[in-house]
Order: structure tokens, then sequence, then C-alpha cells
């Protein structure tokens, strides 16, 4: 446990010395990868540990994005944690209210019930122009930082990656707090017998409604910084398109595992920078690599690296054991 | 009165087409208990396979032979090859990997025919308009809707009073027993994934002359195609004929009434559905 903090530590401290040896582009980029690991472990804790399978977290993030570009047009002056706050707290309302609707449903009518509300509010984000600006888009300007005795300016690409990491790094620690407490143990528990928690008096469905809520929130949260991110909000934010990637960070990282996602958030974005370098043709090129993880890698890179760890250690042992005459 | 004629007839039309593509679906579903998210690509290759065999020999009837064949060879390689690796691995890894197939899809179609909406043009007895009910339709959109209701009568036909018919059904309720009873299961879901692909792959051929074929055709029919499922119920071949029947009506009369809130309006059908029937209209209950 000891040695997991010093790592956590450790990463914090690394994290916040890069903008020190990175260019502005690269900076810009683990930004990036900070706002999709938020979504990515959001999407995690619904699927990996809760397991349930949605095809609709989009709604959640582009209803976080769609919320801060507009709440950031029309309300003036408006407090950069108000926005945030407002966001996150739009996502999870909508959460407990979809939620309440179709939990009922299991498996694949549950998938394909979120598909269903992620179509719905990507049609509402075409359709309503007057407050969405259909296919045009929104655009905004990021709010400073009043804190009461110093005011942050955020329009600075490295600025805005300090206070990226800070707020959402927060979140993520705290979703990993949340794993290991009473409720973060009811819903692994759920996912392995469902049967025998609701015979030990757990109300199962309060439970799940909570963490669909929860994990809606988080994806509003990320979706409010994804849109301070780009200044602008567009109906990508809330296509399908948008919860495919977060399936993809999840499943190239390793889904059920807490570093999976954030694992795959870092090789999705380099992996499409890189691709989307050398080839217009980089979603094709994604997807055949997703099949090929799917099909040979099913447990992700946080999974391969751990056997491949596990490989070394137990092979390291073996040989020091026969060095020293045991076996 | 003339205007609701053709709404209707535009409604049975489009309901048609989702027919042939959600019926494969529901199929698919019920036997593997996959979500085949690579279905409504199949369309869309249907239509661009008709597009090129059109400039190629100028014949829309041997395009309607030769695209839906090619989609089954698409289809089952697909389940032969890659489906069937991840079997093992639970639904969660087989719905990923139609997943995969269908970005590899689109994004090939784009690569090949370019980004660009395509028409197809429809030529001969086809291209001509009746008069009916005091209104001039195209014929074209009568054939399509005709050529919807054989497809599915001789679907019917073969999965209620054919030998294969009743092992599929059988496959759908129960795969294990039908197995242990010495029919070669594999075989027979790569060939109803195949046969899935070559109805969804007919429906984008006949589909091509009446909307556009363009890279987003795709998406556009999946969602109702998944609505139609739902509401009709998981694996209900019956269920997705109602269903069609509805959707096409509301996108039709939705368009017409209330276009702004039309999408809506199909996902409000889903949601009062389910209240009152969790598992669809024709689903079995669990």
């Amino acid at each position: 446990m000891k040695n997991r903090f010093m790592y956590q530590i450790l990463a914090v401290l690394v994290l916040l010395c890069l903008p020190l040896v990175l260019g502005r582009f690269h900076v810009s980029l683990l930004t990036e990868i900070i706002v999709f690991a938020m979504f990515g472990v959001s999407y995690n804790l619904l699927l990996g540990y809760g397991n349930l399978l949605s095809f609709g977290h989009a709604m959640f993030f582009g209803l976080g994005a769609y919320t801060t570009a507009v709440a950031l047009n029309h309300i003036a002056g408006l407090n950069f944690f108000a926005v945030v706050a407002l966001a996150t707290g739009t996502a999870t309302l909508v959460g407990f209210l979809i939620g309440f609707l179709i939990l009922r449903q299991k498996g694949a009518s549950f998938a394909l019930l979120t598909l269903a509300f992620n179509a719905l509010f990507n049609a509402m984000a075409i359709k309503f122009t007057f407050i969405t600006h259909g296919d045009d888009g929104l655009s905004l300007t990021r709010p400073e930082i009043n804190l009461g005795f110093v005011t942050i300016n955020t329009s600075d690409v490295v600025v805005f990656y300090f206070v990226t990491l800070v707020i959402l790094g927060s979140a993520i620690l705290l979703s990993w707090y949340f794993t290991s407490t009473a409720m973060g143990n009811t819903i692994v528990l759920m996912r392995e017998n469902e049967e025998r928690m609701k015979f030990l008096g757990y109300s199962t469905n309060i439970t799940r409604l909570i963490l669909f809520a929860l994990t809606g929130g988080l994806a509003g949260l990320a979706g409010s910084f994804y849109a301070l991110f780009f200044s602008f909000v567009s109906v990508d934010a809330i296509s399908i398109t948008m919860t495919t990637t977060v399936l993809l960070i999840t499943f190239v990282g390793g889904s059920g595992r807490f570093a999976g996602p954030i694992l795959g958030a870092f090789v999705y974005i380099y992996l499409q920078n890189f691709l989307s370098d050398i080839t217009d043709r980089w979603p094709f090129f994604m997807g055949l690599i997703f099949i090929v993880m799917v099909i040979f890698v099913p447990g992700g890179l946080s999974k391969l690296i751990e056997d491949v760890f596990r490989w070394v250690k137990a092979r390291w042992k073996g040989t020091t054991a026969e060095a020293e005459g045991e076996t | 009165m003339n205007a609701f004629v053709v709404f209707f007839l535009h409604g049975l039309t489009y309901a048609g087409l989702l027919f042939l593509v959600s019926s494969g679906l529901t199929l698919v579903f019920g036997m593997m208990n996959v979500l085949n998210f690579a279905h409504a690509t199949f369309y869309m290759l249907g239509a661009y396979f008709s597009w090129s065999l059109l400039r190629m020999t100028g014949n829309f009837w041997l395009s309607l032979v030769v695209a839906p064949a090619l989609l089954f060879v698409i289809g089952a390689t697909v389940e032969r090859f890659l489906l069937r690796k991840v079997h093992v691995l639970g639904h969660v890894h087989e719905l990923l990997l139609t997943f995969g197939v269908a970005y590899i899809i689109t994004e090939s179609v784009k690569w090949i025919w370019g980004t660009r909406p395509l028409a197809v043009p429809i030529t001969g007895l086809l291209a001509q308009s009746v008069d009916l009910f005091g209104i001039t339709y195209p014929t074209y959109r009568l054939f399509v809707f005709s050529v919807s209701i054989l497809i599915g009568l001789i679907m019917a036909v073969a999965l209620f009073k054919t030998r294969v018919g009743i092992i599929i059904r059988g496959a759908v309720d129960d795969g294990d027993m039908v197995g242990a009873l010495g029919i070669n299961v594999p075989v027979l879901f790569m060939a109803v994934f195949g046969f899935g692909a070559v109805l969804s792959g007919f429906a984008g051929v006949i589909a091509g002359p009446l909307l556009t074929t363009s890279p987003g055709m795709a998406d556009a029919i999946l969602v109702d195609a998944f609505v139609v499922i739902v509401i009709g119920g998981m694996g209900s071949l019956g269920g997705a004929v109602l269903a069609s029947l509805m959707i096409g009506q509301l996108q039709a009369f939705g368009v017409l009434l209330f276009p702004k809130f039309s999408l809506a309006l199909i996902y409000m059908l889903m949601a009062a559905v389910l209240v009152v029937r969790p598992s669809g209209l024709f689903g079995r209950q669990s």
C-alpha cells in the first residue's frame, strides 16, 4: 500500500514537471489525454466495475460540454468553478432521470436503450439550433479563475494544463478511492453475484442507479473540460462516435482495471495524432488495431503489461531459486 | 388527402427497407446473442456495390443478385474468421468486434468511393410513375415496398414451413440443444450471419436509387433498425414487421407534422412500448 502511495506522488510530481521539458504541443496533447482519461475512468466504473454496457456515455459527455458552452455564452461573468459544477450537476441529474427509466433493462436491451437516448440527445443537438447552433457548433472563451487573492488567466496552454491536472486529477484520484469504499465494493460484488447481494439485503437497483448517475456526472465533468480545452463544442461531442471513442479507450487500456482507461487515453490520443500525421485514413487503422486488440489482447494493454510483469517475476524467482539450489 | 396518401406510401416504402435490415439483425441477435453493429454497413456496402455494378454493366437486375451474393461472402467471412474467434470471450467482445468491423467498412467505403453522395440512376419501367388513388406515385417506391413484402413472405415460409427454418427457430430458442441433436451449429451461425448480410445488402441495393448513397447512410438506418428490434422484441420476425411499419409511418408523418421533433418521436414510441412491455411487443417476457 505504501509503495502505491509513493507511486502516486511520483506520478503527480512527474505530471507537474512535464511542462518544463515538453513543448506547448505536447502539453496540449497531455491536457487532452487527461480529459479523455477522466471520460474513460467514468466509463470504466460503469462497464468494468458495474458490468453495465452502455452505448450512450457520450450523451453525458456532450451534455457537460454543451452546458458549459451555453452557460458561458448566456450568463455574463460566470465563475469558472460554477460552470464546471453546473455541467457536472446537469449530467448527474440527467443520469438519474435516464437511469431511473432504463435501468430495469439488462445486457443488450440496456445497451440499446442507452444508444437510443444518445441518438435522441444527438438529434436534439443538431435540431435545436436556437440553443446549440446545430452543425456550426458553439465557441466560448475560457473564464478566469478568481481565487479571491489571485486571478488566474486560463487562456494559456500551460496554465490550462495545470488547472486540468489539478481538478480532473483530483476527480480521478477520488474515483480511485471510490472503488475501495463500501459502495465501490458493493458494485464489484454485484457484478460477481447479484443474487447473493440481494439476499444479503443490498438494494442493487439503487446502487446501480447511483453508479449510473455518478459516472454520468464524471463524464459531464470531462465534457466540460473538453469544451473549455477546445474553446468550442460541436455535435461531435455528443455523437455516437464519441461513445465509440470512450469504448476504444477503455478496451485498449483494459476494462476492470482502474489504470486501464488512463493508459488507454494516453495510447489513443498519441496514436490518433501519430496516425493522422501520416495518413488521412487514420480511422481505418484505428479500427484495424481495435480488431487485433479484441482478438489477440482481449484484456487490454494493462492486463498485457501485468502478465508480462508476472511472467518476468516468475522467471526471475525461478532462476534465483535454481541458483540457490533450492529446486 | 392526397398528401396523406403520399406520406402513407412513403412510410410503407421506408418500412420495407427497415424490415429488410432489421430482420437479419433480429435473427442474428436471437441466435447468437450478438448485436451486430456492422449490420448497417452491409446495407451501405450493398448500395455502393450496386452503384459500381451499374456503372460497369448498366443492369440493375444483375446488381440486385450480385451485390447480395458478395455480401454473403463478406458476412460469412466476418463470422468465420473474426466473430468465431472471440466467441469464447463473451458477448461484449463480440459486440466490440462488430464495432471494429463497422469502423473498417465505413472507412474503406470512404476510401474507395469517396465521401461525396452518389446518385444511382434508375431506368426503364421502374423510373416511371403510376396513377394511384388520385395521385401520381413513382413506380420505384412501390417496387421497393412490394419486393420487401415478397422477401418477408419468402422468409416466413422458409422459417415456418421448412426443415432449415425449424432448425433456425430452434437455435434461436436454445442453441445448445440444437447442437446436441447433431446439427452443426457453427456452420448454421455462419450461414445465418451471411444471410443477414444478404438481406441487409439487398435493402442497400434497392435503397440506392431511393435515398442518397453516402458514407452516412449506415448510421442513418442503424439506430432505426435497433429501435425496431427493441420495439418488436429481440429475435422476433413478426415483431420486426410490425415495428418497421410503425417506425416507417412515424418517420413519414413525423417529418410532415413535427419537422423539429420527428427524430425524437421514434424514441418516445420506444420508451412508451418499453414501459408497457419491457421485452418488446413480441419478445419473450423474462
